[in-house]
C-alpha cells in the first residue's frame, strides 16, 4: 500500500516537474494528483503494454524517426536521431537500462495522443513525445524554420535548466564530451583557423556574404576557402558543400530584386511578383534560422545537418527561379505546377504552398472573368487572351485560350468553358444590350459556396473552379440562348431566310420572277437598284409575303453583285440577287461568310426559278386548247403535228428534268437539312452549339445542290443544261410564232373567200396561194425540224453526261438526285 | 397580284359541287358563312386572295359565278346559310326558268342566247382580277345546262381569253344505273368534244366511281347527291392547296398543270383521294404514313374513275404522270423512302417514251379544321387507262345513234340545222382520235404515232402529199 503510494506520489511529482519546466499554462505551484495528466501518467503505468513483436533498440529508434519524416517533421526527426544517439550512448551506473522499453513507451504515447484528439491540445504531454519542448498543434503553417529554431532554443534552455527528461540521463562528469573537446582544441592547433570562426564564415556565406576567408570566387562560380588556408580536406569539402546554399541564396535574391526593384519592375506580372513575395516570406524564415545559428556554438558537422532542410528548400527555389526566369502568368503557373509533382512530402507541401500564393492573382482572373466578364490582364497573363474586333466577330475572334497561359492545372476543356462562359458574358453586354446577367452571376455562386464566407478560389481546389464555372456557364449560356431566341428571335430569321433566300415562299418568288424578268434582260450597267427594290416591294406586297413581320421584311433587300470584268456585257440576271441583314448580334451566327454562302444558294435556286419560268411559259404559249385550235387553222398538208409532238416530247423531258430537280432540292436538300436543323437548334446548349448546327445546316445544303468544291464538274454541266433548255425555250417561240403566222395567213384567205370553213377551196389563186404558203410551211418546218435535232442532240448528251456523274458523286444524297432523274430507269 | 381563279358553277350538279367547294374553302380560311374572318384564323400563311377577294366592308367573296337555266338549286343556296356569302350580281338564272330539259343542245343554244349577259359577268369578275391565270368550270357532261351551256363557255372563253387556262372538274354520269336521262350518251359526246377541244384541263369524277367508293369505302347503302358531291369538293379542295398554301414548287396553276400535261391532248386527270370520308365519318381513324398514303393512292379502289377495261387492255394502261399532293404533318425524308419503296415493288407503269415520275407536294393543312388523320393524300393523275371510260361514252352513243333515237331533240336547235347532224360525227370523230392518242401513248413508239398514218391528225385532214422532209422523222 504504502509503495502503492509513493508511487503515485513520485508520478504526481514527475508530471509537476515536467509541466512547470515547459510553457505550459497547466504549471501549477503544487502537484494536484487528482489532475488529468497525473491521472494519465498512472494509467499508462499501470497498463500492461508489451510490444507484439518485440523489436530491438534501434530499429525500435529507426521506426519512430521514420514516422516522424512521414509526417513532415524532418527537423523533429533530425532532433530526435540527435537526442536518441546521445541517450544510447548512456551506459553505465545510473543510466536506464531497458532503452527499448523507454522507446516504446514513447511511441506508444504518442501514437495514442495522435489517435486521441483529446491530447492533441494537451502541450505537457508532447514533451513526453520527443524529449523535447515541441508542439505539433502551432497555427504557424510555415512549421518547418521554426521547428528548428525551437528546437534549438529547447535545447539551450535545457543546457541551462538541467530540466526535461534529460535530467534522468544526466550524467554531470561525461568523460567522453571532455574529451571531445580536448580534441577540438587540439585539431584547432593544428589549423590556421579554427572551425568556430569557419562556422561564423558559413554563415555569412549563407546570406550571400562573404566571409572573413570563405570568399566568392568568380572563376569556380562559388563560394571557396582560399587553398592557402591550411584545413583538412574534410572540413574543405564540408565548406564548399556547405557554401552551395550561399549560391543559391544569391540566385533567388537577385531573381527577386530583379523582379520587384529592377528597371523592368513595371514589366513583371501580378503572377511573378506574387512569386515573388512568396519566396521572400520564405528567405525571411531561413534568414531568421540563420540568426540563431549564429548566436550558437556549433561545430561545422553539426551545422551541416541544420541546414540539410534548407538546402533542399533553397536548391529547389533556384531551380524554380531559373526554370521561370523568361515565364510569366499562367505559364509560369503551370512550370511551377510541374515541379510540385513530387513523391517527398516535404517539398510537395512547400510547392503547394508556393503555389497557393503566386497562382491567387490567376484565379482572381478566372473569377472575374466567368462571374463578370471582366478581362484586367494589362501584362497577358491570362489565358484567355482578347483582341479588338468588331462586335459580330467578337464571339469568333474577340477572345482566344492562349494555350501558353493556360496552367497545366487547368484542363483544356475547363478552360474552354471558362472561355466561353465569359465571353457570353460579353456578348450579351456588348451584342445584345443585356444586363440581367449579373443576377445569374450571384445565382452561381451561392449555388457553388453554400457557405459565404468561404467564397474564394485557389490552387488545389479544382472542384470549387469546376463548380464555379459549370453553375456559371449552364446559367449564362441558358440565358444567351433564351435572349437569341426570344428577343433576337433567331428561328423567325432562320425561317425568314428559307423564305426568302432559300425561295420557299414560292407566291413570292413567282411574282417577283414575273415583274423583275424583263429588266434582268437589260444590260446590268442600265439597270437602277432602285428600280428593282420598287419591284422587290411589289412582289412583297402582292403575295402573302405582305403579312410578314415589317421587320423582317424591311432587312430583306435587293443586291447587285459585281460580275466579273466584263461589267458591260452582264445583263441583270448576272448580277441580281436578295440579300437579308441579319443585324448585330445575329450576325454573329449569320456570318458575312454565311451570308456569301447563302447567296451562292440564292443564286443557284433563283436560276433554277429562271428556267422553270421559261419552260412554263412555252407550255403556256402551246397550251392544250391553244394547240388544238391553232392546228385546225392550219394549211394542210403539212405535218406540224409531227414536228410539234417532237417539241413535245422533248418539253416533257426537260419539264421533268427540271421538276424532279426541284424536288430534289426541295426535299431531300431543303427540308430535309432543316428539319435536321430544328432538331439541333432544339438541343443547343450555348452559342457554339447554335453556331455548329447552322453552320452544318448551310453546308449541308451547299453540298447535297452541288454547289461545294467536289461538284465543280457536274454544276458546270448542270449550267450547260440549263442554258440548252433556255435556248429551247427561245427556239419554241419562234416556232409557235410562225405556227401563228401561218395559222393566221389561213384565216385571212378564209376571209377573203368569205366561205364557210370546212367546204372545199376552189378558187385558182387561192390554190395558188396555198400552194406557196404550203411550200414556205414546208421550209419553214424543215429548218424548225432542223433546229430542234440539234438542241435535243445537246441536251440528251448533256444530260447523259449529267447523269453519269451522279453516280460517281461522294454525297449519298446525289444518289436521290439520280434515282428521281431517272425513276422509270430509262436513262441507264 | 394574286393569280386569281374564276370558278364558273353551271348547271345542278355544276352548283351543287360548287357550293361544297366554297363551304369546305370557307372552313380551310376560317371564313364564316357570311364572309367574315373569324376571329381564330389569325395565323395567316395561307393565301385567300386566289378564290376569294375582299369586298370593301372586309367580306371575303368568292370569285366565282353560279349559273343556271333553272332556279331550283340556285334560289337553294341563295335561301341557304351559306346566302351572304356571294355576290348577288354573279348569280343567273334564266328568266324564262325552264332549264335545258337534260338537252345538250338546249343548253348550247340558250348560252348562246344569254352569251351577253354570261359574258358581262365573266367580263367583270376577270376586270376585278390583277393578274388573272383563269377559269374553273364546274359542271356534270350528262344533263343539258353543264353540258350544254358549259360547252358553249368553254368555246366561248377559249376564243376571247384565249392566253387564261381553262380547268374543268366534270362530272361524267353513272354508267351501272338507267338514268332518267336518256339522252345522256348525245350530251356526254358533245360535252367531251369541247373538253377536248377548249379546255386545258379536265378533272374527270366518275359518278361510277363515286358510287362505287360511297358504297364500298364508306359503307354508305343509297349514297345521296350530297354524299357523292361531298367527295367531289374534297377532291377540288385538296388539288388547288399547293395554290392556296404556297410552298416552295406549284404555287399557280400552270405550274401544277405543265408538268401533268406533258402532250396537251391528254389533258384528262384522274383523282385519288384518301383516306375517304364523308362527313358523318369523319372521326374514322385510320394510321396513316406517306407510304401508306402513297400506297393506297395508286389502289383503284381509292380512284375516282372507274375502269372500263378489260383485264389484258387494262394491264397496258400506263400513268404519264403522276402529282400526289400531300398534306399534314410529314417528315420530308418519308418521301424518299416512300418512292423508293414504290419503285422497287413497281408499284406504277410509267410511260416508255420519256422520263416519267411520281412528283410529290406537300401542303400545309388547314389549322382550323381539325381532321383525325394525321396525313392525307390527292393523286392527280394523267393515265391512260382513261380512253376505256370515252371508249364506253362511245360504244353507249354508237348504240343510240344506230338507232337514231332521240335525234328530233336536237334537231331544232340551230347547229342541227336542215337536219345537219354532222356535229354528232365530228365529236366522235375528236373522241375517237382522243382513245386513240392515249392507245398510242401505252407504246414506245409514241413519237412515231400518226406519222405513216396521216389520217390520224388531229381534224383528220392532211392526206396531200407529203411536203415534210423524211429526215424529219426521229
Amino acid at each position: 500500500m504504502e509503495d502503492d503510494r509513493r508511487v503515485g506520489d513520485l508520478v504526481g511529482e514527475l508530471v509537476y516537474r515536467l509541466q512547470s519546466d515547459s510553457l505550459s499554462p497547466h504549471s501549477n505551484s503544487n502537484p494536484n494528483p487528482n489532475s488529468e495528466d497525473v491521472k494519465y501518467a498512472i494509467r499508462i503505468l499501470s497498463s500492461r503494454m508489451t510490444p507484439l513483436v518485440v523489436a530491438n533498440e534501434a530499429a525500435m529508434a529507426n521506426s519512430i524517426k521514420s514516422q516522424m519524416a512521414k509526417q513532415g517533421k524532418l527537423s523533429d526527426a533530425l532532433s530526435f536521431a540527435d537526442l536518441y544517439s546521445r541517450f544510447a550512448s548512456k551506459t553505465g551506473p545510473g543510466s536506464v537500462k531497458n532503452k527499448r522499453a523507454v522507446l516504446y513507451l514513447l511511441k506508444v504515447i504518442s501514437e495514442d495522443r495522435s489517435s486521441n484528439p483529446k491530447f492533441q491540445t494537451d502541450r505537457s504531454f508532447t514533451d513526453l513525445d520527443t524529449n523535447e519542448n515541441r508542439s505539433t498543434d502551432l497555427k504557424d503553417n510555415s512549421r518547418s524554420w521554426n521547428d528548428n529554431l525551437r528546437a534549438l532554443r529547447d535545447q539551450n534552455s535545457r543546457k541551462l535548466k538541467n530540466g526535461g527528461v534529460l535530467f534522468i540521463s544526466r550524467d554531470p562528469d561525461d568523460m567522453r564530451d571532455m574529451a571531445y573537446r580536448e580534441f577540438a582544441t587540439l585539431v584547432n592547433m593544428e589549423n590556421d583557423v579554427s572551425e568556430e570562426v569557419l562556422v561564423s564564415d558559413v554563415l555569412s556565406v549563407c546570406q550571400g556574404i562573404d566571409g572573413k576567408y570563405v570568399k566568392f570566387d568568380a572563376n569556380v562560380d562559388g563560394y571557396l576557402l582560399p587553398n592557402s588556408i591550411k584545413v583538412p580536406k574534410a572540413t574543405r569539402i564540408m565548406i564548399r558543400k556547405l557554401c552551395e546554399l550561399g549560391w543559391l541564396y544569391q540566385k533567388v535574391i537577385g531573381y527577386i530584386s530583379d523582379n520587384l526593384d529592377g528597371f523592368s519592375s513595371e514589366n513583371v506580372g501580378k503572377v511573378a511578383k506574387a512569386f515573388c513575395s512568396a519566396l521572400q516570406d520564405e528567405l525571411l524564415g531561413y534568414d531568421k534560422l540563420l540568426t540563431v545559428l549564429q548566436s550558437h556554438d556549433l561545430s561545422l558537422r553539426r551545422l551541416s545537418v541544420w541546414l540539410v532542410e534548407p538546402m533542399v528548400k533553397m536548391r529547389r527555389m533556384a531551380v524554380l527561379v531559373d526554370s521561370c526566369r523568361s515565364l510569366k502568368g499562367g505559364a509560369m503557373a503551370g512550370a511551377i505546377h510541374l515541379h510540385a509533382q513530387h513523391g517527398d512530402p516535404l517539398l510537395h507541401d512547400f510547392m503547394k504552398q508556393l503555389l497557393q500564393k503566386l497562382s491567387s492573382p490567376l484565379f482572381e482572373m478566372v473569377r472575374s472573368w466567368v462571374l463578370e466578364g471582366d478581362l484586367q490582364d494589362s501584362y497577358s497573363e491570362f489565358f484567355i487572351s482578347e483582341q479588338s474586333v468588331k462586335p459580330e466577330s467578337l464571339w469568333r475572334e474577340g477572345y482566344k485560350v492562349n494555350h501558353l497561359m493556360l496552367p497545366s492545372f487547368i484542363s483544356k476543356s475547363l478552360a474552354h468553358q471558362i472561355l466561353r462562359t465569359g465571353k457570353s458574358i460579353n456578348f450579351l453586354k456588348v451584342c445584345c444590350n443585356d444586363h440581367s446577367w449579373a443576377e445569374l452571376s450571384t445565382e452561381a455562386v451561392s449555388a457553388t459556396w453554400t457557405n459565404p464566407k468561404r467564397r474564394g478560389l485557389g490552387y488545389g481546389e479544382t472542384n470549387a473552379l469546376e463548380s464555379l464555372v459549370t453553375e456559371s456557364s449552364k446559367r449564362i449560356d441558358k440565358h444567351l440562348m433564351d435572349v437569341v431566341f426570344n428577343q433576337y428571335k433567331f428561328k423567325e430569321h432562320c425561317l425568314a431566310i428559307k423564305h426568302y433566300i432559300l425561295l420557299g415562299q414560292g407566291d413570292f418568288v413567282q411574282y417577283l420572277m414575273e415583274v423583275i424578268e424583263p429588266v434582268l434582260m437589260e444590260p446590268a450597267n442600265t439597270i437602277s437598284l432602285l428600280h428593282l427594290s420598287g419591284l422587290l416591294q411589289k412582289s412583297i406586297l402582292s403575295s402573302s409575303a405582305q403579312y410578314d413581320n415589317p421587320d423582317i421584311l424591311d432587312r430583306l433587300t435587293v443586291k447587285m453583285m459585281p460580275h466579273g470584268t466584263n461589267r458591260i456585257k452582264d445583263i441583270g440576271w448576272d448580277v441580281f440577287s436578295l440579300d437579308y441583314d441579319p443585324r448585330v448580334p445575329l450576325n454573329t451566327i449569320f456570318t458575312e461568310s454565311a451570308m456569301g454562302n447563302y447567296l451562292k444558294i440564292f443564286n443557284f435556286l433563283w436560276k433554277i426559278r429562271r428556267v422553270e419560268h421559261g419552260i412554263l411559259r412555252s407550255w403556256k404559249a402551246m397550251k392544250p386548247n391553244l394547240s388544238t385550235s391553232l392546228l385546225t387553222k392550219l394549211p394542210k398538208g403539212v405535218k406540224f403535228q409531227v414536228v410539234l409532238r417532237r417539241c413535245q416530247v422533248l418539253w416533257g423531258q426537260m419539264s421533268h428534268f427540271l421538276t424532279n430537280l426541284q424536288s430534289y432540292v426541295m426535299f431531300e436538300v431543303l427540308e430535309v437539312s432543316w428539319d435536321k436543323f430544328c432538331n439541333e437548334m432544339k438541343a443547343s446548349k450555348d452559342l457554339d452549339d447554335l453556331i455548329d448546327a447552322h453552320d452544318k445546316y448551310l453546308s449541308s445544303i451547299i453540298e447535297k445542290s452541288l454547289l461545294g468544291e467536289s461538284c465543280k464538274d457536274l454544276i458546270k454541266t448542270l449550267l450547260m443544261l440549263f442554258d440548252v433548255i433556255l435556248r429551247f425555250t427561245s427556239v419554241l417561240d419562234r416556232f409557235y410564232e410562225g405556227i401563228n403566222e401561218f395559222g393566221s395567213s389561213k384565216n385571212k384567205m378564209k376571209k377573203g373567200k368569205g366561205l364557210k370553213s370546212k367546204s372545199l377551196e376552189t378558187d385558182s389563186w387561192v390554190n395558188e396561194g396555198r400552194k406557196a404558203v404550203t411550200q414556205r410551211a414546208g421550209e419553214f418546218l424543215k429548218n424548225m425540224g432542223h433546229d430542234f435535232d440539234e438542241i435535243s442532240k445537246e441536251y440528251l448528251l448533256l444530260l447523259k453526261g449529267f447523269i453519269c456523274q451522279l453516280p460517281m458523286q461522294q454525297h449519298v444524297d446525289l444518289k436521290f438526285l439520280l434515282f428521281r432523274l431517272d425513276f422509270t430507269e430509262i436513262h441507264v | 397580284m394574286p393569280r386569281e381563279i374564276i370558278t364558273l358553277q353551271v348547271g345542278q350538279c355544276g352548283n351543287q359541287i360548287g357550293m361544297e367547294f366554297w363551304k369546305q374553302l370557307c372552313l380551310e380560311h376560317g371564313i364564316s358563312k357570311d364572309g367574315i374572318l373569324e376571329d381564330f384564323a389569325t395565323q395567316g400563311g395561307d393565301r385567300k386572295d386566289v378564290f376569294f377577294y375582299q369586298a370593301d366592308d372586309q367580306h371575303y367573296i368568292p370569285r366565282a359565278l353560279l349559273m343556271d337555266l333553272e332556279p331550283r338549286v340556285i334560289n337553294g343556296i341563295q335561301t341557304g346559310e351559306y346566302r351572304n356569302l356571294y355576290n348577288h350580281e354573279n348569280i343567273f338564272t334564266s328568266k324564262e326558268g325552264g332549264g335545258a330539259g337534260n338537252n345538250w343542245a338546249s343548253g348550247y343554244h340558250q348560252g348562246k342566247n344569254f352569251e351577253e349577259d354570261l359574258m358581262d359577268m365573266i367580263d367583270r369578275e376577270a376586270d376585278g382580277s390583277d393578274s388573272l391565270e383563269g377559269f374553273v368550270l364546274c359542271h356534270s357532261i350528262a344533263g343539258g345546262t353543264g353540258s350544254g351551256m358549259g360547252s358553249y363557255l368553254l368555246e366561248t372563253l377559249n376564243d376571247r381569253y384565249s392566253k387564261k387556262l381553262v380547268q374543268t372538274y366534270s362530272v361524267f354520269p353513272n354508267q351501272n344505273e338507267t338514268s332518267d336521262v336518256v339522252v345522256q350518251p348525245y350530251n356526254s359526246l358533245l360535252t367531251l368534244k369541247r373538253l377536248t377541244l377548249n379546255a386545258d384541263c379536265v378533272v374527270v369524277l366518275d359518278n361510277t366511281a363515286l358510287n362505287r367508293i360511297a358504297v364500298e369505302r364508306l359503307h354508305i347503302q343509297n349514297p345521296s347527291v350530297s354524299q357523292t358531291n361531298s367527295l367531289v369538293s374534297t377532291v377540288m379542295s385538296a388539288s388547288t392547296t399547293t395554290l392556296r398554301y404556297p410552298g416552295y414548287m406549284n404555287n399557280d396553276l400552270v405550274g401544277l398543270l405543265a408538268s401533268l400535261i406533258p402532250t396537251p391532248r391528254c389533258h384528262f386527270l384522274m383523282t385519288g383521294y384518301t383516306p375517304l370520308t364523308v362527313e358523318r365519318q369523319a372521326n374514322m381513324i385510320r394510321k396513316t404514313t406517306v407510304l401508306d398514303v402513297m400506297r393506297r393512292l395508286l389502289q383503284t379502289k381509292n380512284i375516282m374513275v372507274s375502269s372500263h377495261a378489260r383485264t389484258k387492255e387494262a394491264s397496258q394502261a400506263k400513268y404519264i404522270s403522276i402529282l400526289n399532293i400531300i398534306q399534314g404533318e410529314v417528315d420530308p425524308t418519308q418521301v424518299h423512302d416512300s418512292l423508293q419503296r414504290i419503285r422497287e415493288r413497281k408499284l406504277v407503269n410509267f410511260i416508255e417514251w420519256g422520263p416519267a415520275s411520281i412528283q410529290v407536294a406537300l401542303s400545309r393543312k388547314s389549322p382550323y379544321v381539325q381532321t383525325a388523320h394525321r396525313v392525307s393524300g390527292l393523286m392527280l393523275a394523267s393515265y391512260t387507262g382513261i380512253r376505256h371510260l370515252f371508249s364506253k361514252c362511245l360504244s353507249q352513243y354508237s348504240l343510240l345513234r344506230k338507232r337514231q333515237a332521240f335525234l328530233d331533240k336536237y334537231r331544232g336547235f340551230p347547229l342541227f340545222d336542215d337536219n345537219d347532224l354532222s356535229e354528232f360525227d365530228e365529236s366522235r370523230d375528236v373522241i375517237e382520235s382522243l382513245v386513240d392518242e392515249y392507245k398510242a401513248c401505252e407504246s414506245p413508239d409514241y413519237i412515231k404515232w400518226g406519222m405513216e398514218d396521216p389520217d390520224h391528225i388531229l381534224t383528220g385532214e392532211g392526206s396531200a402529199t407529203g411536203t415534210v422532209d423524211p429526215k424529219l422523222a426521229m
